[in-house]
């Protein structure tokens, strides 16, 4: 008797043209968290998908061991048959099902046919309570936020007394006091002996929670540490396999004149009709300034960009100078027109065109600006879209190269490199360092240092704590549809404690 | 070593072969081309390739516009309402107005393009679902040309050079609705790939929300491309009427699927996004190298539209297969 509940042996995954996974040897104990971490690409999702079912056997080579005997698993329904549960990053819900029947899809309780409605809604009041969701079983799911989803998909998976529970990714959407739910849960399951393999970018959350931490980098094992034996940065290092020098390149050098003020903006609630997400806010950008926005996810900081780019127009109030002078956005046309540029944060939703290749999605939001009134010229496009390649170092065959076919490190830097294209004087950014690896983020702030030593203003929108406080020059913290703090980073003001009182509304 | 770079190699053409977004319309339209260029070789005769081009001039001169319109993601059923329409109205215009040739045309293309407003009204600006649209106009129209001609055709149209466009042929060769038809395509390929607004047709079907937020003008460009498709739709109607010198109520009736999938045969995505005019070119060759291969075979035409229906599907298993080879995603 083996006392590893789950081995994974030698496994190697080909794909016509790439190893994803070569001799990949991973050990998981009774009732212990694995963290797992390593970059965009390093094999962590093909490692899962082997475990998972979703590459049956045969379609790799190596061997999975459960509780000393190896098995085979034919497809994803044998994997659960073992007691195997996976979370995915993506939320899979039945947006106008109840929350009952999502938390219990494939499980309904009752006989010959029937569903017992009665036990239904009761057992999921139960799990509700348990992940600390104040919700009703019977509403619909569509008007939860990514949070909620995300531990109703938790939630989902606990009710199958899961051995091995899998989670990939799991905080991406949590607000912290979620993330604090979420780990609670997690020790609990813990206790009970329930093991976890837990997938994350979040070097805090592995030292939190984890007990060792397996480092994956190029579809290899590279090492596995207890995590309260081993520094971080030893931990970063074997991620990237270089040593990153500061991963936040802030430089100190003085603003210039306001280039934008935004007064009285109120933003209509996406999901609740007739309520504001954001009353009556205001807030100035100084040239060359980044201006961090934080709050917890919910708080409006996403729909108070769109809605200064012009993205939401529909009962939103606003009045935004430029240089002083008032202009009238009533489209993201408009905004750019006016030297603004907007990343989004969800780039696989609005940010990127996946069946067109680079060069199409970085001249999309420059067709006015391409030389030619009517037709585009291809060999001057051909130019403007390979000097931004070369200066964001996009890791593609060619410039041809369709988007689906890019890791999200990259795809982000095309987004990136769409508005710069441009030439902004201003850059709205929602999140840019969501889900891509350690190698790419640092590339990322570093271009944003640059930007605003050329005198680029950047508004940034960001739930990563160390990357809020590190770059921004000053950090509005909504809350409750209000700001709550204004902290500068030159008075010391900018600290994790002083972010969070008035995140909470302390 | 020298076998493994050969190896390399082919697999580098092959992948360049199934690159090719066509390669799902081009490989089964080979095969056909050699199973009835065997059975009767009278196929490869010129008259008989020059019958084969005449009749995909008409679905294509619709099929090129159709392409731009999947492209930017949306669909229409109501080309063939549209074709009918502008069979009549072109007709009325000669037989019934007497305002001579070209006023006839411009009324005929007028009304497709109220038929285009129209549909880009409800479909963009209402955002209702195309296919129930396009299927509800479809009927309005059909019916209005039914109230109107009570179902009998147009004629005594009076102009004898009107007839050159749909029966004449250029320099005695081929058909001017051959030279009209490529000149179109050309004109298309050209609209989606070398321009501003092409762009912003494949951004507009590729992402909407992202072609909103690059400031392209999502409204205008799809209703740019909603009118432009049923003005083209009333072009092949006055084609027709030129062709038949006669309004005909039932010009084009049944033909909307056939032109779809025509499109869809030749690689363009239900989705949106992605497509060549190309691609629909060949679609429409297929489709009328079936009709007529059938014929010179001895194969009752009753099989026509299940050995249509098969290729369809192929087509689609082809492209699946092509879109796995090049290494692109879905």
């Amino acid at each position: 008797m083996s006392n590893f509940v789950l081995q994974m042996r030698n496994v190697t995954k080909r794909f016509p043209g790439v190893i994803a996974l070569k001799d990949v040897n991973l050990e998981l104990c009774r009732g212990e968290i694995l963290g797992i971490c390593g970059e965009n690409g390093a094999g962590k999702s093909t490692l899962m998908k082997v475990l998972s079912g979703s590459y049956a056997a045969g379609d790799y080579e190596g061997e999975i061991v459960l509780d000393g005997s190896p098995v085979r698993f034919t497809g994803v329904h044998d994997a659960q048959a073992h007691g195997i549960e996976m979370v995915y990053q993506e939320m899979n819900m039945m947006l106008d099902a109840s929350v009952a029947e999502n938390l219990f899809v494939g499980s309904l309780p009752g006989k010959n046919g029937w569903i017992d409605y009665k036990k239904l809604y009761a057992d999921a009041r139960t799990l509700l309570e348990r992940a600390k969701l104040d919700l009703d079983p019977k509403m619909t799911v569509r008007p939860l936020n990514s949070g909620q989803m995300q531990l109703l998909s938790l939630m989902r998976a606990v009710s199958k007394n899961p051995g091995i529970l899998v989670l990939d990714e799991p905080t991406t959407a949590l607000t912290d006091q979620e993330v604090d739910t979420l780990m609670e849960i997690l020790d609990s399951l813990r206790t009970k002996g329930v093991s976890c393999l837990y997938i994350s970018h979040k070097l805090e959350e592995l030292y939190r929670i984890c007990d060792r931490a397996l480092v994956l980098r190029d579809g290899q094992t590279i090492n596995c540490h207890r995590i309260a034996e081993v520094e971080k940065q030893t931990l970063i290092e074997e991620m990237v396999g270089r040593k990153v020098e500061n991963l936040y390149p802030k430089d100190e050098h003085g603003f210039g004149e306001e280039v934008l003020r935004v007064e009285h903006l109120s933003v209509p609630h996406p999901n609740i009709r007739g309520r504001n997400i954001v009353e009556d806010i205001g807030f100035s950008l100084r040239k060359g300034e980044i201006l961090g926005i934080g709050g917890l996810v919910g708080a409006g900081r996403s729909e108070s960009l769109g809605a200064i780019f012009g993205q939401y127009t529909m009962g939103v109030h606003k009045k935004i100078f430029i240089d002083g002078k008032e202009v009238n956005i009533r489209s993201p046309r408009d905004a750019i027109r006016h030297g603004i540029g907007f990343i989004t944060e969800e780039c696989k939703l609005n940010g990127i065109i996946w069946m067109l290749s680079i060069r199409e999605n970085m001249s999309v939001a420059n067709l006015p600006k391409l030389p030619g009134r009517f037709f585009i010229k291809k060999g001057k496009e051909k130019k403007v879209v390979q000097k931004q390649m070369t200066q964001l170092r996009i890791k593609a065959p060619s410039m041809e190269t369709a988007l689906v076919q890019l890791s999200g490190g990259n795809q982000q830097k095309v987004i990136l490199g769409k508005w710069l294209m441009n030439e902004p004087r201003i850059l709205l950014v929602d999140e840019p360092t969501k889900g891509i690896d350690v190698g790419t983020k640092a590339d990322f702030y570093k271009i944003m240092s640059d930007l605003t030593k050329q005198g680029v203003s950047i508004v940034m929108v960001s739930s990563d704590m160390p990357e809020l406080l590190s770059m921004s020059d000053r950090v509005l913290v909504l809350a409750g549809g209000k700001i709550t703090a204004e902290l500068h980073r030159d008075r010391g003001e900018t600290t994790e404690t002083a972010v969070m009182a008035a995140a909470i509304g302390e | 070593m020298n076998t493994l770079k050969n190896k390399e190699n082919k697999r580098s053409l092959a992948s360049i072969f199934f690159a090719r977004t066509e390669t799902g319309v081009l490989l089964p339209l080979v095969i056909l081309l050699v199973i009835i260029g065997c059975v009767n070789s009278d196929f490869f005769a010129f008259t008989n390739l020059v019958d084969i081009l005449r009749s995909s001039s008409y679905t294509f001169i619709i099929a090129a516009p159709l392409t731009l319109l999947m492209i930017s993601g949306g669909m229409d059923l109501s080309i063939a309402a549209s074709t009918a329409l502008g069979c009549v109205v072109c007709a009325w215009g000669l037989a019934d107005f007497h305002i001579g040739i070209f006023p006839s045309i411009l009324l005929a293309l007028a009304a497709g393009a109220v038929v285009g407003a129209l549909k880009a009204a409800l479909v963009v600006t209402f955002n209702l679902p195309a296919f129930i649209i396009t299927l509800g106009l479809t009927k309005i129209v059909n019916s209005f040309i039914l109230v109107t001609t009570d179902g009998i055709a147009v004629s005594n149209l009076g102009n004898e050079s009107f007839k050159a466009l749909g029966q004449g042929k250029a320099f005695g060769m081929v058909h001017w609705t051959i030279i009209l038809a490529v000149v179109i395509g050309v004109s298309m390929h050209i609209l989606l790939n070398r321009t501003k607004f092409g762009r912003a047709v494949a951004a507009c079907g590729g992402n909407r929300e992202t072609a909103k937020l690059a400031g392209i003008n999502v409204v205008k460009t799809r209703y740019i491309v909603e009118i432009m498709v049923s003005v083209f739709a009333a072009f092949c109607g006055v084609c027709m009427c030129s062709r038949f010198n006669s309004g005909q109520p039932a010009a084009g009736a049944g033909t909307e699927l056939t032109i779809m999938a025509s499109v869809i045969i030749g690689g363009t995505s239900m989705m949106g996004g992605s497509g060549t005019i190309l691609g629909s070119f060949l679609g429409c060759v297929l489709l009328a190298v079936i009709n007529n291969g059938l014929v010179l075979m001895r194969v009752s035409t009753n099989w026509q539209n299940m050995i249509f229906g098969l290729i369809l599907v192929i087509s689609l298993f082809i492209d699946r297969y092509r879109r796995a080879k090049s290494g692109g995603g879905l």
